[in-house]
């Protein structure tokens, strides 16, 4: 279910692309799952169609999903990224972890929460 | 005799009319109240309770209103426009109750704030709707051949051609033959059975509402209901395009002398479809609520999201209007049904061109007589 708040003030489109890629990375939507057309999803929410293509763009972008003209956007399988893609995404973790240390998190607390966090996608996965 | 027998269908339509109003809050989906999203907890409150019962005495006076100047007009002065004339003052009396409960209920919904939007992604692709094609289809091969025969048959008809016919299908009104007014009928089986299939698909594509904690069973019953109510009119179109068909050629052969009057099966199409249409809108009210919310179940408590939730978006509870949204129908907030979304450019245009072409008929008509 992708739910939208608007009194938030993370946009629309991010909104949308955060709780697919949640999806996803749980495989509450596995590789190969269609996802509703653009048209469909922007309906059900009351937004811009032009805002979900957005978001469809940014996870296609991302390698979250494949999106071909007749059969729409599906779920993409994991792919291995390059070098420099994989470089890029340690370095947003690194400052996720620095601005949590900076948040008051001990070392032991982010081992805890990165532990806690990989458990609870491979149990998503699992289901 | 035939005079009574209008009266009494008068009559009878009155009370199924009023029915229907009086039906309108007990269907009601929980949360909204007279157009108006007040939450579901307030929906059940006294203040709520107090709001329908004033318009339920409120429509309760209208309806005797009505029947009483149907009986006057019928009994004392045997007019059938005087008595048609209670039927306008029903819903005259609705919108006066309506408005009225929209005031109240909107004082009860102010501070809420704004509802979160909501929707499932499916993992497996819904079954399309074949009906409502198949009504499209027919509507369209119905209508060209209801054109087709009364085109092919023009020449022959004589100077004066049948227009109206009573109850039992003999001829009672007369017009000399001109091309409008003999191609009217077929016209009218075209748009009316082809426009009304299109509506019966267009509804299987509208605007779901859900509910927020438990999608499951509030999303199945949305999908249940709009099938539901996308294969009722698909129906509806297939009886109508039937009927018509059937009427356009009738008349022909009355206007060629061939035959004294209509075709008893096509008073037997227009029975089954008035029967259908009637009981068919009472059952699916009664039975699955407005917008399927009878079988909501244990969903029916938690918040309603985005689009019929959202105060800001309708105007007097009855226009839906959102720029944004690319939806073309939207269910209503109050009664059964669907309306269209008043901001998407879209739908309005689809709106005023099926407007506009019953307008078209009615001057065609117009100017045939």
């Amino acid at each position: 279910m992708v739910v939208i708040e608007r009194s938030l003030d993370e946009p629309v489109y991010e909104q949308i692309a955060r709780q697919i890629r949640e999806c996803v990375a749980s495989g509450e939507l596995s590789p190969g799952t269609p996802l509703p057309t653009v048209r469909v999803l922007a309906s059900d929410l009351g937004v811009n169609l032009n805002t979900v293509a957005r978001a469809y763009w940014m996870l296609e972008e991302e390698g979250f999903i494949r999106i071909r003209d007749r059969s729409g956007a599906r779920v993409a399988a994991p792919a291995r990224k390059p070098a420099g893609d994989r470089e890029r995404l340690r370095q947003e973790l690194r400052e996720t972890l620095a601005r949590l240390r900076q948040a008051g998190f001990t070392s032991e607390d982010l081992h805890r929460l990165v532990e806690r966090e990989i458990a609870s996608l491979a149990d998503g996965r699992d289901k | 005799m035939e005079t009574r027998i209008i009266w009494i269908s008068f009559l009878v339509l009155l009370g199924v009319i009023g029915g229907f109003y009086f039906l309108f809050p007990r269907i009601s989906r929980s949360g909204l109240l007279f157009g108006v999203y007040v939450g579901e907890e307030v929906s059940k409150s006294e203040a709520a309770r107090r709001i329908t019962r004033s318009w339920y005495l409120g429509m309760a006076l209208w309806l005797a209103a009505a029947v009483a100047l149907a009986l006057i007009m019928g009994l004392q002065y045997q007019s059938v426009p005087g008595s048609s004339a209670a039927l306008f003052l029903l819903p005259l009396g609705f919108l006066e109750e309506y408005l009225r409960a929209y005031w109240r209920a909107r004082k009860l919904a102010r501070g809420r704030a704004a509802p979160l939007a909501a929707a499932v992604i499916l993992t497996e692709e819904p079954k399309p709707l074949f009906l409502p094609y198949m009504a499209m289809g027919f509507g369209l091969v119905g209508g060209l051949y209801s054109i087709g025969y009364a085109w092919s048959h023009y020449a022959q008809l004589p100077d004066l051609v049948p227009i109206h016919f009573g109850l039992l299908g003999q001829p009672d009104s007369w017009r000399p033959r001109s091309f409008s007014t003999v191609m009217m009928l077929p016209t009218m089986c075209l748009v009316m059975g082809v426009g009304i299939a299109g509506m019966a698909y267009l509804i299987g594509q509208a605007k779901r509402a859900i509910r927020y904690g438990d999608q499951g069973v509030s999303f199945e019953a949305q999908q249940r209901f709009r099938r539901i109510m996308a294969n009722f009119l698909a129906i509806v179109s297939l009886l109508l395009t039937g009927m018509l068909t059937i009427l356009s050629q009738s008349s022909i052969e009355v206007g060629l002398r061939r035959a004294q009057a209509l075709s008893p099966a096509m008073m037997m199409l227009t029975l089954i479809l008035v029967i259908f249409a009637l009981a068919g809108s009472i059952y699916i009210a009664v039975r699955y609520g407005q917008g399927g919310s009878r079988l909501e179940k244990s969903a029916a408590d938690r918040p309603l999201t985005d689009g019929l939730a959202d105060n800001r978006l309708w105007v007097l509870g009855m226009f839906y209007v959102n720029r944004d949204d690319p939806s073309l129908f939207v269910e209503r907030r109050f009664g059964l049904g669907y309306t269209i979304n008043f901001g998407n450019p879209e739908a309005v245009a689809l709106l005023g061109g099926f407007i506009g072409l019953i307008i078209l008929i009615a001057i065609i008509a117009k100017f045939a007589s």
